[in-house]
């Protein structure tokens, strides 16, 4: 009876209305954000005076804005990219590999997920201030290729699960070699893994604030870092044309996502 | 039929065998696709665990060798404040988030598929959204001028604008929204398992919708309620961004003052004694759920 929507009566109305609140609270500081960045007011009323285009425009205007978003973008790419070739070989030997200390190696490679950022942020900055590779793109890079790592593998290694590897015999049976049905057999059933392990990992580096804030110098900033800089010396509207700006990117990559998995299940 | 049947497979078996014979004269693996862990391997060792373990031996080494760095934060007041207002604040939001969270999934294990999606799309899109600036509205809407105080006030609720920001109020708000997707999720999975004849069967037992909801549905589940809220209690633990922006400086948490110790005063031997703490207690908290969760293996499948 209470697991049966349709003999739930007044219950339904209930924790529909509740689950309807909730979903409002979830969206609330979304859509604020976007309504936000086009109010005249500067100091953030709400309801706005007016509407303006003014914040958008003083956000292209400043270069700073625009490298922080370049350096991100630059940095999220080769992340994703790191992440999901190493996150490929080694879903490959977790699923498939059968060795002694197979769960305690999963479990090492998955624990940068767990760990709080900050313990493993302040461990790499010092690390990174003695090789000289604090500040650098190259720095960068390798600490969010740590952080995404799990967000790489989980993925590709779920699907790999799921797909049945007498397939691959069959098309080594049928003459292929072992890395050419790898190649063309089992990584195409396995795409949609491969998919969202690229998204999710360009997500992790490309939202990463914790180890950002230390590992940036002056010249090389990300965005977080730069609207972490913002908000912490004012509230300005221009973090909010920024903020929806970043909200459209993540509704693109939920359209994508959607239409993609749709187009791989037919 | 049986024929066919026996065919196929011996025929299989035959496949099965050459791909086994062909393995064994391929290139030599010495354990199975080992090869494949070696790029992840050297990674996270070169850059996760030798960070780390070499942060930890700071915690002991500076300013000199000892565990001078640990007595003074086990035995300062100031310091066992931080301690005390991080597990608050970590307890207060897992309580929230999962109160608010299991109606929510409870609805979306039984809603017709077409009303769930948005829900899960709303659900998705706060999650994926980017952090500050999640955490930026926030800033904005519970600020002593913002729109929440304003409509309370236009009500005529309150008087006076609340304090609902540089505080604990503020804290829990933002880390309660920014938990439930992942309280949220996992639980719908939990729910959806449960077989809804066990509560006909209640019900049809004579039991009250009260009852069946206390005596059933509750401890089944239970594991799933008990996993996710540790999880939302592990990460609140270590969280630095949302109590940093939304906080006030009298209720500072942990990863804030590990942060602080280490960026302004420069302090890496406290910074790190902290730290091993942080870690101590989340590793022996993570241990804990993957044992609630046991076989069923948490990480979605792997």
């Amino acid at each position: 009876m209470l697991l049966d929507y349709d003999r739930m009566g007044w219950l339904r109305v209930a924790l529909l209305g509740f689950t309807a609140l909730v979903a409002g609270f979830l969206l609330l500081p979304v859509v604020f954000i976007v309504l936000l960045s086009f109010g005249s007011s500067r100091w953030l009323a709400f309801p706005p005076p007016g509407w303006t285009l003014k914040w958008y425009q003083e956000l292209f205007a400043d270069p700073a804005w625009l490298n922080a978003a370049l350096t991100s973008a630059r940095i999220a790419t080769m992340t994703a990219i790191l992440a999901v070739a190493i996150g490929l070989l080694a879903s490959f030997a977790l699923v498939r590999g059968r060795f002694a200390g197979r769960e305690i190696l999963r479990g090492l490679l998955l624990t940068p997920m767990v760990l709080p950022v900050v313990v493993f942020a302040i461990a790499i900055y010092a690390f990174f201030l003695r090789l000289g590779l604090g500040g650098t793109t190259i720095g960068f890079v390798i600490a969010h290729t740590v952080l995404a790592l799990p967000f790489a593998i989980i993925p590709i290694a779920t699907a790999l699960e799921g797909f049945d590897k007498s397939i691959e015999d069959a098309a080594i049976v049928c003459g292929a070699s072992p890395l050419e049905a790898r190649l063309r057999i089992t990584l195409p059933s396995i795409r949609i893994g491969i998919f969202s392990a690229a998204i999710f990992s360009f997500l992790a580096s490309w939202d990463e604030v914790v180890v950002a804030i230390f590992m940036a110098s002056p010249s090389l900033q990300t965005l977080p870092v730069k609207i972490w800089g913002s908000l912490r010396s004012d509230l300005s509207p221009v973090i909010a044309a920024a903020s929806s700006l970043l909200v459209g990117l993540t509704l693109a990559l939920m359209v994508m996502t959607a239409l993609l998995h749709r187009k791989f299940r037919t | 039929m049986d024929e066919t049947v026996r065919a196929v497979s011996s025929r299989s078996r035959v496949a099965v065998m050459s791909v086994e014979t062909r393995r064994n004269f391929g290139t030599v693996r010495v354990p199975a696709g080992l090869n494949g862990l070696l790029p992840a391997l050297i990674l996270i060792m070169l850059f996760f665990v030798i960070p780390v373990l070499a942060l930890l031996l700071r915690s002991v080494t500076e300013p000199e060798p000892g565990l001078q760095n640990y007595a003074a934060l086990l035995g300062d007041g100031t310091y066992a404040r931080v301690f005390f207002n991080t597990f608050l604040v970590a307890a207060l939001v897992t309580v929230a988030t999962v109160l608010v969270a299991f109606p929510v999934a409870w609805m979306l294990a039984i809603m017709p598929s077409g009303l769930a999606s948005i829900i899960f799309g709303i659900i998705i899109l706060s999650m994926w959204t980017n952090l500050l600036t999640r955490t930026y509205a926030w800033m904005v809407l519970l600020q002593r001028t913002g729109v929440i105080n304003r409509t309370l006030m236009t009500i005529g609720v309150i008087d006076h604008p609340l304090p609902l920001i540089n505080n604990l109020t503020g804290v829990t708000i933002g880390m309660v929204y920014i938990m439930l997707p992942f309280m949220i999720l996992p639980l719908v999975g939990t729910l959806r398992a449960i077989d809804p004849m066990t509560l006909r069967a209640a019900s049809l037992c004579g039991a009250s919708p009260f009852q069946a909801f206390r005596r059933i549905l509750v401890p089944l589940s239970l594991p799933g309620v008990a996993a996710g809220g540790l999880m939302v209690f592990v990460m609140s633990l270590g969280y630095f961004v949302t109590p940093a922006l939304l906080g006030g400086t009298s209720n500072m948490m942990l990863a804030e003052m590990i942060a602080q110790m280490v960026q302004s005063l420069l302090n890496w031997g406290l910074g790190s004694a902290a730290a091993f703490i942080l870690l101590v207690v989340t590793m022996v908290l993570y241990a804990l759920q993957l044992r609630l969760v046991g076989a069923r293996r948490t990480s979605g499948g792997i």
